[in-house]
């Protein structure tokens, strides 16, 4: 086995301070699942001359790691763990064959033509209630038809509206009909924006994708389409097919070019973090290295391109107790903490306030609640626990992954609360405050 | 597999019983770098029975063990050559809080931060807070018996144990207490405090919780020159004032920290900063804020200024507590000291020091408890390079003879360990050595807790006179 030289591993001088921050640590209790456990094991990997029975009980401790990140933002000096990981992953991939079902969704999201074959499939099943009456059932087809029920929004018949304030408050700011003189200059002046409209997004939750641009509208972009755009690829550069991200990266990169968006919109923080570090993936491609940087400098979580202009404030359309929840994907990869939290505030007269310990991981990490349930499990409980302590009715979230995983746990476990993304709020309370 | 290891296995379970070598690379290390030996497996018990059997089927197989917190040790102390090592890390349980009696009951790996956070909603915390507070583990604090910035005014780990269950290597369970007013006898617990892992291991320690202060005043003093800010030090202790704090972080660290995450916004171009701390009731704090920044002015600082919120306040002490992390951004190596010097002597100890550095073409990054005398001076450098670390080495010894020289000692809070042995014979008499092991006798007479640590064992006499008690402490059979 060869592993790249990994000159980011030499900045980990072994102070620990990483540990309390890993949720795999924390879950599992042996050093080898924690970030400067799996440095030393990258370093020795990478060092080599050990047996394939040892190299694959290292490679298993690698493979335990969520990729939250959180060690990142714990990690006083600065040890790109993120980026030595996928590189070793990568690597590794011919020793560590993925499962079955890891590879069957990143052979499936690689392609739209089946992407979309598949997701119109468990739309299906989504619209015939069959998740919903599975949605309880032990094991992973339990847990999925779960994750898939969390994706069911009013517009899909069943799902049940927020509560709405018992006494509706007046209409904030101007009225959103005529947009004031400073709105419309502002408006001129603000830019074009492109959404990454995204695989499961799109596929599943495709009212976020709309609440989205309709709220980038409402703050006054001019959203325009990015034909021919894909899957970021993220998935593939965390299981470690380094060459099929690649590959997505330069198609998403052609597509957006033509858009000839200033800005391309994310929102979700898995799609955000991977399109912000395209400049990195192709770094050994001459051809691609400067369009991948330039590409990569317009990306954008919706967050910050909302908190950049205010966002346009507006009253609450719910009175449920929200608690805020932080994807690990915004806060340790992106590092952006500022700019979601303007998006909430925003919403006057909302009840909301942050959940307990939301900056640990809830577990979710891509493909990991799939392919170790168990562990993803263990790593969520807690995130329940305290959601049910705190007595929201609404979780909100500004990743599917989380807001899918968060939101099947709560269904299995008999929880009335459900999550949302914070955009689909702030569109009700625009589209509430139209409505008056 | 090992069959002792086999017979833990029943008592753990086998995922918490670590025997391949790779799994054990990461075990190799604590928080110092440089220093790596293997142990001959790992074993973690989950709860206090699980402990106290784990060690008593040690002793029954006459196996030498080390305990091990967190790993974030500075002295190499927790390292096991060969021999068992029991990782106490699985042990957080908080058992019991008592905001009335200001007391907290817990078990050796809970985590120092996260009993501070505990005990938050009563309005206390645990006061002693080693920089690596957010890892490190109550066992291995009363193991070195751990200080921290806030202990210049509320005192090191020894002032804040106040019970503590111990196993002893042969087995038998004891009770140490702090001795009360009406209690007459030897202060075991203070002997037990700090005694390095090698008198026995704790399985639960009660600890003494801190009130909050109800106001505190974080001031960042910037010094153009060092000297400046090591006379300010003495100058604001002589002018009756006990700062709740009082650190000094040098030019070469601040570098390091403006890089990282943790940048606390210190000045890039002056070569010291004093932070610096007054809590306390309301009432008089306004007079000390006030005569701190005049005798910081009166040295030499070019500005004082003062954290306006919580969250500033925050921002300045993280970059203090995480300094020690961010060196990895200078060099991939690190050679940590901690000594201590009468406080009166700072400024000529700084100078020394940066001779020494001068002389052997190493660098040295000061950021210390200057309150307390007690220094750190960070060696940052490429242990692949035999020519520095010689160089490296040198300058340590040299280091450390100033320090002697000034009156000081080798160290404040980290701990003998491996590091430090080789000074102890510069500051310790043969007999003062063997008084040392006498003691550890009475604890560990067959010395299989944390052997080889601490005091060299040629000055243990009648350690040399029984060559079957050396053998005992061998590697594993």
């Amino acid at each position: 086995m060869t592993v790249r030289g990994l000159p980011g591993a030499d900045l980990c001088v072994h102070c620990g301070f990483c540990t309390q921050a890993c949720p795999t640590y924390l879950t599992l209790d042996d050093e080898n699942d924690s970030p400067r456990g799996r440095i030393v094991l990258m370093k020795a990997l990478a060092k080599g001359g050990f047996s394939a029975e040892d190299e694959s009980l290292m490679l298993s401790h690698l493979d335990n790691c969520l990729g939250c990140r959180a060690c990142e933002t714990a990690c006083p000096s600065g040890v790109p763990y993120g980026e030595l990981l996928e590189a070793v992953r990568a690597d590794t991939l011919s020793q560590r064959p993925l499962q079955f079902v890891s590879r069957l969704i990143l052979f499936v999201f690689a392609r739209p033509a089946l992407l979309r074959l598949a997701m119109l499939k468990v739309r299906l099943i989504r619209a015939t209630g069959l998740s919903r009456l599975l949605a309880r059932m032990p094991g992973r087809l339990g847990i999925a038809c779960a994750t898939l029920e969390t994706t069911r929004r009013p517009s899909h018949g069943i799902e049940r509206r927020l509560p709405r304030p018992a006494v509706a408050r007046p209409a904030i700011g101007p009225d959103p009909a005529k947009p004031s003189p400073a709105a419309a200059r502002e408006a001129e002046a603000r830019a074009h924006v492109a959404v990454l409209t995204g695989c499961v997004m799109e596929g599943l939750l495709a009212p976020v994708n709309r609440a989205t641009e309709r709220v980038l509208s409402r703050n006054g972009y001019e959203v325009v389409s990015a034909p021919g755009q894909r899957c970021c690829g993220a998935l593939h550069a965390h299981a470690g097919q380094e060459a099929a991200a690649q590959e997505l990266a330069r198609i998403n990169i052609a597509a957006f070019e033509a858009s000839r968006a200033e800005f391309i919109a994310v929102n979700s923080a898995g799609c955000g973090a991977a399109m912000k570090e395209y400049g990195r993936l192709l770094a050994g491609s001459p051809e691609w290295r400067e369009r991948a940087m330039a590409m990569a400098a317009r990306v954008r979580d919706v967050s910050e391109l909302l908190a950049d202009a205010g966002p346009e404030p507006a009253a609450a359309a719910t009175d449920a107790a929200v608690a805020v929840d932080h994807p690990c994907h915004l806060l340790h990869a992106q590092r952006l903490s500022e700019p979601p939290a303007r998006v909430l505030a925003a919403m006057q007269g909302l009840n909301a306030r942050e959940l307990p310990d939301a900056v640990d991981c809830c577990g979710s990490a891509g493909l990991f609640s799939l392919a170790q349930p168990g562990l993803s499990q263990r790593i969520l409980a807690p995130k329940l626990e305290n959601i049910r302590k705190c007595g929201a009715s609404v979780v909100v979230t500004g990743n599917p992954g989380c807001m899918m995983h968060i939101g099947a746990g709560l269904l299995r476990s008999g929880s009335p609360a459900v999550t949302r993304h914070p955009v689909e709020l702030l569109d009700d309370a625009y589209s509430a405050r139209s409505a008056q | 597999m090992d069959q002792l290891a086999r017979a833990l296995s029943g008592i753990v379970g086998p995922q918490h019983v670590i025997t391949r070598a790779a799994e054990l690379l990461v075990y190799e290390n604590d928080g110092l770098p440089g220093y790596r030996l293997r142990p001959r497996f790992v074993v973690a018990p989950g709860n206090r029975a699980e402990a106290i059997a784990v060690v008593r089927a040690l002793a029954a197989a006459n196996a030498p063990f080390v305990a091990r917190g967190a790993g974030t040790g500075l002295s190499a102390g927790s390292l096991a050559d060969g021999i068992v090592m029991i990782g106490l890390h699985r042990m957080r349980q908080i058992y019991s809080i008592d905001p009335v009696g200001r007391t907290a009951t817990v078990e050796p790996g809970v985590v120092n931060a996260r009993l501070s956070k505990a005990a938050a909603p009563y309005g206390l915390h645990y006061a002693p807070d080693p920089s690596s507070q957010t890892a490190c583990s109550i066992g291995g604090n009363v193991a070195e018996n751990a200080g921290g910035p806030h202990c210049l005014k509320y005192g090191v780990t020894l002032n804040h144990v106040l019970h503590a269950t111990v196993v002893l290597p042969d087995g038998e369970l004891i009770e140490l207490a702090a001795p009360r007013d009406d209690e007459i006898g030897y202060d075991l617990l203070g002997a037990f405090v700090g005694s390095e892992g090698c008198f026995g291991v704790a399985v639960d320690v009660t600890v003494r919780l801190t009130p909050n202060p109800a106001r505190v005043c974080t001031m960042l003093a910037d010094f153009p020159a060092l000297d400046g800010a090591a006379k300010a030090v003495s100058a604001i202790i002589a002018a009756g004032i006990v700062p709740a704090a009082l650190e000094l972080v040098d030019a070469g660290t601040i570098a390091a920290v403006e890089a990282s995450i943790y940048a606390a916004g210190y000045p890039t171009d002056v070569e010291a900063c004093l932070l610096v701390e007054v809590d306390g009731p309301a009432a008089g704090l306004d007079d000390d804020t006030a005569a701190v920044q005049r005798i910081c002015r009166e040295n030499g600082a070019r500005a004082v200024r003062t954290a306006t919120d919580s969250s500033d306040r925050e921002r300045l002490w993280q970059g203090r507590k995480k300094a020690f992390g961010a060196m990895g951004r200078v060099a991939p190596h690190l050679v940590v000291q901690d000594a201590v010097v009468p406080r009166t002597r700072l400024a000529p100890v700084l100078r020394r020091i940066g001779e020494i550095a001068e002389r052997h073409r190493v660098r040295v990054c000061n950021v210390f408890h200057a309150g307390d005398g007690n220094l750190h001076p960070n060696i940052p450098c490429d242990g692949n390079d035999a020519d520095e670390m010689a160089r490296v080495h040198a300058a340590c010894r040299e280091i450390m003879e100033v320090c002697i020289g000034e009156g000081g000692t080798i160290t404040g809070e980290h701990g003998v360990g491996l590091d430090k042995q080789p000074y102890m014979d510069m500051l310790f008499s043969p007999e003062s050595l063997d008084a040392m092991c006498r003691l550890r006798d009475a604890f560990d007479p067959a010395r299989r807790a944390n052997p080889g640590k601490v005091v060299p064992v040629r000055y243990c006499r009648e350690w040399n006179a029984s060559p079957s008690a050396r053998k005992a402490v061998g590697a594993a059979p």
